[in-house]
């Protein structure tokens, strides 16, 4: 039991992604596009090459290493031509700087226990864990089962994060071995998902009603991403979406997912991504929107109070 | 007097019926001292040190001088020019206990007095007696025989170190300045010998010129009270005059009297030789509190304010909470109202929480709770249980290591029994390494390799402890001749009964303190020379001496200084670097523990640089780890800034807590975390579980920085703008805009780099 993934990032002492100290795990790979998406490293599932041009001291060792002439210096300025790389990686193993960087690798359990076990103290003193986020796991199959379960035998929190489009069956292979589901809804309207993410939001939604038949603790996240969602009437639709999951549950219980409920967080868009998105030779296509005021926030979070969801402000 | 402030157009508050609350007077005292560190500012520039709290003298009594402080930093000080200091050495200086004593008793007689109205407790100190020590040393005493060796590792060997131990303050609070004095007269009948003599010449000369200066803050209080207008300033002003009158010779008897009784001495000591630990001031001063209290006669308010009173005049370092000889709880109200103190101040002081298995956890909760609020960086964290433990492994009882209390940078020691030259003794790694790395490249017998140059540098590692080991001893049978600790002896069990200062038997115990400095950049080093030039090839080890000689210049300089930066470094987490932090932490600390010095003093390793790496950076030329020359070296236990990508402070933690030499001295974590990290309960609960773990995991102290990004860069950029904010350095706090632009360099690089 030692399958093998992509991963692009393992964050320790990650203190977002559910309760306690956590490492999240990152899986490479997603089905949506959503045009303003914090973690574009995560869309493909192959690596890629990301290019720091601050990084680069013009030595031209790229040049030299690139089998496929993706690497040019010319006068002294180093350009990249993203559409001849085939991310061999030789060019990354001869760039000291750190200008080239490998974006995702493929990792074994074995590999991604040993690095999250490093903080195993920490998870047990705050009752945290280990967290897998994306790209999406449910579609990183059974390693990401295979993590969560060594994580679960070992007495592991685990949680995942996912964005909900995934086969269900993919989704349920995981929950045994799941303590915590963290998942994203970021619009109801089916045409504006549509629009937003490049992807239907049916099946994403039949899953999450799934998930409320469960008894599995569920946090559902809904990015406040401007002139997408944080209109009223957009917004009264996601609460009121919520509003039926957690009355489908006996306890209807919305305000501690660890005891059984289900929880509701807003998270406010923000513009950190737009260096990761340049690196990536992607563009983005967010640059230009701001983030949401706190009073839109706050706002936002008073109407789902109203509906009978209690929500949380990230 | 010096005046302290206009009393003019002070605002009051209209509810108070006694005109002013306490945090009016509290912001009030704490604008003074914004003057005052501004003024600073103007006159010594940058100070890259502890605040100390002392303040100029008039401007016409100044002498500015350049001064090398007790760490080595050459600084600009300021004298008082009327005091000329009497020698009684041909080389012009003044050496031994009775020319001390006399000369800080004239020094005494010449200083301004400070008398605040609005403060509770008078005095403020306004000149280094250490600035006016030249030569310092007492050429008589040669220790040329050194020499050689101490360049040779660049080592901060301890000779001639002053104060870094603690005192028991109980024992001045029991006797005040009469019976102490009625001590030593009392002693010096019974021990008769030269040393004695000329010991108890030097306390005493220091005792009546404290009594005279607390005699003359009597009248400047007086004549204070005589022209102030508002009623119950002078009210205020009478009662520091009838309290100090009390003083000059009784010990106190209430919580305010002992507020004050220690701000004497520590001012003193501050004054004398930058000493004054304050240790477990929650635990000395409680019967006074309890007292007071139980008689109705003291306010926790009240409490709060002479507590901040002190503070603003002593930044010492003080221990919060913590165990008893039993291994009980000792925390109690003083704690929590200590901390609140420096809460209401948000300036530079030097509180650290005691957390434990036994510690009320309340108490390291309130303490992150205002670290986030204030983001001054205090208070600091100490893992009681961890040192006190530590200690015991050099053969003491737990009881003993329980009694050692925080009371520097980054020491414990016990109260008034211990000697220790804490924080005084640094042995450079980086410049070790260089010696012995050059070394083997150099011998054309061998084939050069990393399991030789570890040979080869514990070797040169052996050497350099042996000779601290000499100049330690050397420093033992001096130092009492040349400086003696007259304001520690005086608070000691031992110097006066004894006769003996501290630095020569006076006390009980002598564990010496032996640091080791550079420890990333050595095990970064190591790791680099092992993956780039032995497993892959990519460059000689001559090509290698090539650029480290030429500071890496040269057409491929910058891209091989890259090459040997760009591994997996110390705190990522299993990689090579790491394995060699281990190594290298318990060699030394091996090292240190394999004898006590040929005179039989023991040794206590740990590792820490204070903020020193930057001197020790500039003797140290470029290192395999990429490094440039006279760059600092990398910082106390902690990896380098850019060790990983998250710069996960969980990674930052397990590493320094896997080299912790485990003797009861320190290696202190240096965590800096953008304030977004803990915007509410559950985000500091969650700096609580980390702070508890890395304790649980044999970490001994952690100070942490609550900093973000774009804060940091601005003050950067233009200091004078963020006048009142404060960072923690290292083991100690000060406000950003006081420290060089070096220093300030280093803070930033370990916030930005760990974004």
């Amino acid at each position: 039991m030692n399958s093998s993934g992509v991963v692009f990032n393992i964050q320790r002492f990650s203190i977002h992604d559910g309760p306690g100290i956590r490492s999240t795990v990152f899986l490479k790979g997603c089905s949506m596009r959503c045009f303003w998406c914090h973690n574009p490293e995560g869309r493909h599932f192959q690596p890629e090459l990301r290019y720091f041009p601050g990084r680069c001291i013009a030595c031209g060792a790229c040049v030299e290493a690139c089998p496929n002439h993706a690497h040019e210096l010319r006068e002294g300025v180093h350009t990249f031509f993203r559409e001849y790389c085939l991310v061999s990686g030789e060019c990354v193993q001869t760039c000291y700087p750190g200008a080239l960087e490998l974006n995702g690798r493929q990792m074994s359990v074995d590999e991604v226990l040993e690095e999250v076990l490093r903080d195993r103290p920490f998870y047990e003193s705050s009752h945290g864990g280990v967290t897998l986020s994306g790209g999406e796991p449910a579609l990183a199959g059974v390693f990401a089962r295979e993590i969560l379960e060594r994580c679960h035998a070992g007495g592991i929190h685990t949680a995942i994060e996912t964005c909900g489009d995934s086969p269900w069956h993919s989704l349920e292979a995981l929950l045994p071995w799941t303590d915590l589901v963290i998942m994203d809804i970021k619009l109801i309207s089916p045409e504006k998902h549509l629009r937003a993410t490049g992807r239907p939001n049916d099946r994403i939604l039949a899953n999450a009603r799934n998930l409320a038949q469960t008894d599995k603790p569920l946090l559902f996240r809904t990015p406040i991403v401007p002139t997408v969602n944080d209109d009223p009437e957009e917004f009264i639709r996601i609460a009121s979406f919520l509003k039926s999951l957690i009355d489908t549950r006996a306890s209807g219980n919305n305000q501690e997912s660890d005891a059984g409920g289900i929880a509701f967080e807003l998270l406010p868009f923000h513009r950190l991504a737009s260096d990761k998105y340049a690196s990536l030779g992607m563009e983005y296509s967010a640059a230009s929107l701001d983030p949401p005021t706190k009073s839109t926030m706050c706002a936002l979070a008073e109407i789902a109070t109203t509906l009978g969801v209690t929500t949380r402000i990230r | 007097m010096e005046s302290a402030l206009p009393l003019q157009g002070i605002p009051r508050s209209p509810s108070s019926l006694s005109g002013w609350t306490y945090q009016e007077r509290i912001d009030r005292l704490r604008t003074t001292k914004m003057r005052h560190t501004e003024e600073k500012w103007q006159v010594i520039g940058s100070m890259d040190m502890d605040d100390h709290a002392i303040i100029l003298p008039p401007a016409d009594s100044r002498q500015i001088v350049q001064v090398t402080s007790g760490s080595g930093f050459t600084m600009t000080d300021v004298l008082l020019k009327e005091f000329i200091p009497t020698s009684n050495h041909p080389s012009g200086g003044f050496f031994g206990a009775k020319a001390c004593g006399e000369n800080f008793r004239t020094l005494l007689a010449m200083h301004p007095t400070y008398v605040d109205p609005v403060s509770s407790l008078a005095g403020g100190y306004m000149v280094n007696f250490i600035s006016y020590r030249n030569p310092a040393w007492n050429p008589d005493f040669d220790f040329s025989h050194l020499h050689e060796d101490h360049q040779k590792y660049r080592l901060h060997h301890g000779i001639g170190a002053v104060q870094h131990f603690c005192q028991d303050m109980t024992i001045g609070l029991e006797l005040g300045w009469g019976g102490i004095l009625e001590k030593i007269r009392r002693f010096r009948g019974i021990n008769t010998d030269g040393e004695a003599q000329e010991l108890y010449d030097g306390l005493e000369a220091m005792v009546l010129g404290i009594q005279d200066w607390i005699e003359r803050h009597v009248d400047a209080a007086q004549d204070a009270a005589a022209v102030e207008s508002d009623p119950h300033l002078r009210q205020n002003l009478n009662e520091m005059a009838d309290i100090n009158r009390r003083l000059v010779t009784d010990p106190p008897r209430t919580f305010r009297e002992a507020c004050q009784w220690m701000l004497w001495y520590q001012i003193i000591g501050k004054m004398y030789n930058m000493g004054g630990a304050l240790g477990r001031v929650d635990q000395f001063l409680y019967p006074y509190y309890e007292r007071d209290r139980r008689e109705g006669v003291l306010t926790d308010e009240e409490a709060i304010f002479h507590l901040a009173c002190h503070f603003l005049m002593d930044t010492s370092y003080t221990q919060l909470g913590g165990p008893d000889e039993t291994g009980r709880d000792r925390t109690n109200e003083l704690s929590y109202l200590m901390l609140e103190a420096a809460h209401r101040l948000k300036i530079p002081v030097n509180v650290g929480v005691s957390v434990g298995r036994a510690i009320d956890p309340g108490l390291v909760r309130r303490g992150v709770e205002i670290m986030f609020s204030d983001k001054t960086g205090i208070p600091k964290f100490l893992g009681v249980d961890s040192t006190s433990e530590g200690f015991a492994r050099n053969g003491y009882p737990i009881e003993l290591g329980r009694q050692r209390a925080y009371s520097g940078c980054h020491w414990c020691a016990i109260p008034g029994r211990e000697y220790t030259v804490n924080d005084c003794v640094k042995v450079n790694l980086a410049a070790v390494f260089d010696v012995a790395l050059r070394e083997m490249i150099s011998d054309t017998t061998i084939r050069p390799g990393t399991a030789e140059l570890s040979v080869r540098f514990e070797r040169h590692l052996r050497r350099s402890i042996d000779i601290v080991r000499e100049s330690l001893d050397f420093h033992i049978d001096h130092m009492y001749r040349v400086f003696p600790e007259l304001h520690l002896d005086l608070l000691c069990h031992g110097p006066i009964e004894r006769g003996r200062d501290a630095s020569h038997g006076g006390v009980e115990f002598y564990n010496l303190c032996v640091d080791a400095a550079g420890l990333a950049t050595v095990a970064d080093s190591f790791a680099a020379l092992e993956q780039r030039v032995e497993q892959e090839k990519r460059l000689g080890w001559d090509t290698l001496l090539g650029y480290l000689d030429g500071d890496w210049t040269g057409p491929d300089g910058e891209r091989t200084r890259m090459m040997m930066k760009n591994i997996p470094r110390y705190g990522s987490g299993g990689s090579r670097a790491d394995a060699y932090g281990v190594e290298i932490a318990r060699m030394f600390t091996r090292l240190v523990k394999e004898k006590p010095t040929p005179k039989g003093f023991q040794l206590i390793p740990g590792i820490f640089s204070w903020a020193a790496n930057i001197l020790m950076g500039r003797d140290v030329g470029p290192t395999p780890n990429g490094r440039h020359s006279h760059a600092p070296i990398s910082h106390g236990p902690n990896p380098d800034p850019g060790f990983r990508k998250d710069a996960a402070p969980t990674a930052m933690a397990v590493a320094v807590a896997a080299v912790q030499p485990g003797y009861g001295n320190t290696a202190p974590l240096q965590l800096e975390l953008d304030p977004g990290i803990s915007r509410d309960a559950e985000g500091r609960a969650k700096i609580v579980d980390l702070i508890r773990t890395h304790f649980e995991l044999g970490g001994t102290q952690i100070n942490l920085n609550i900093v973000d990004r774009e804060t940091i860069l601005k003050a950067h950029e233009d200091p004078a703008k963020y006048p009142d904010l404060v960072v923690r350095v290292t083991g100690f706090s000060a406000y950003f805009a006081s420290l060089s632009p070096e220093m300030r360099q280093m803070v930033v690089d370990r916030i930005v780099a760990e974004e």
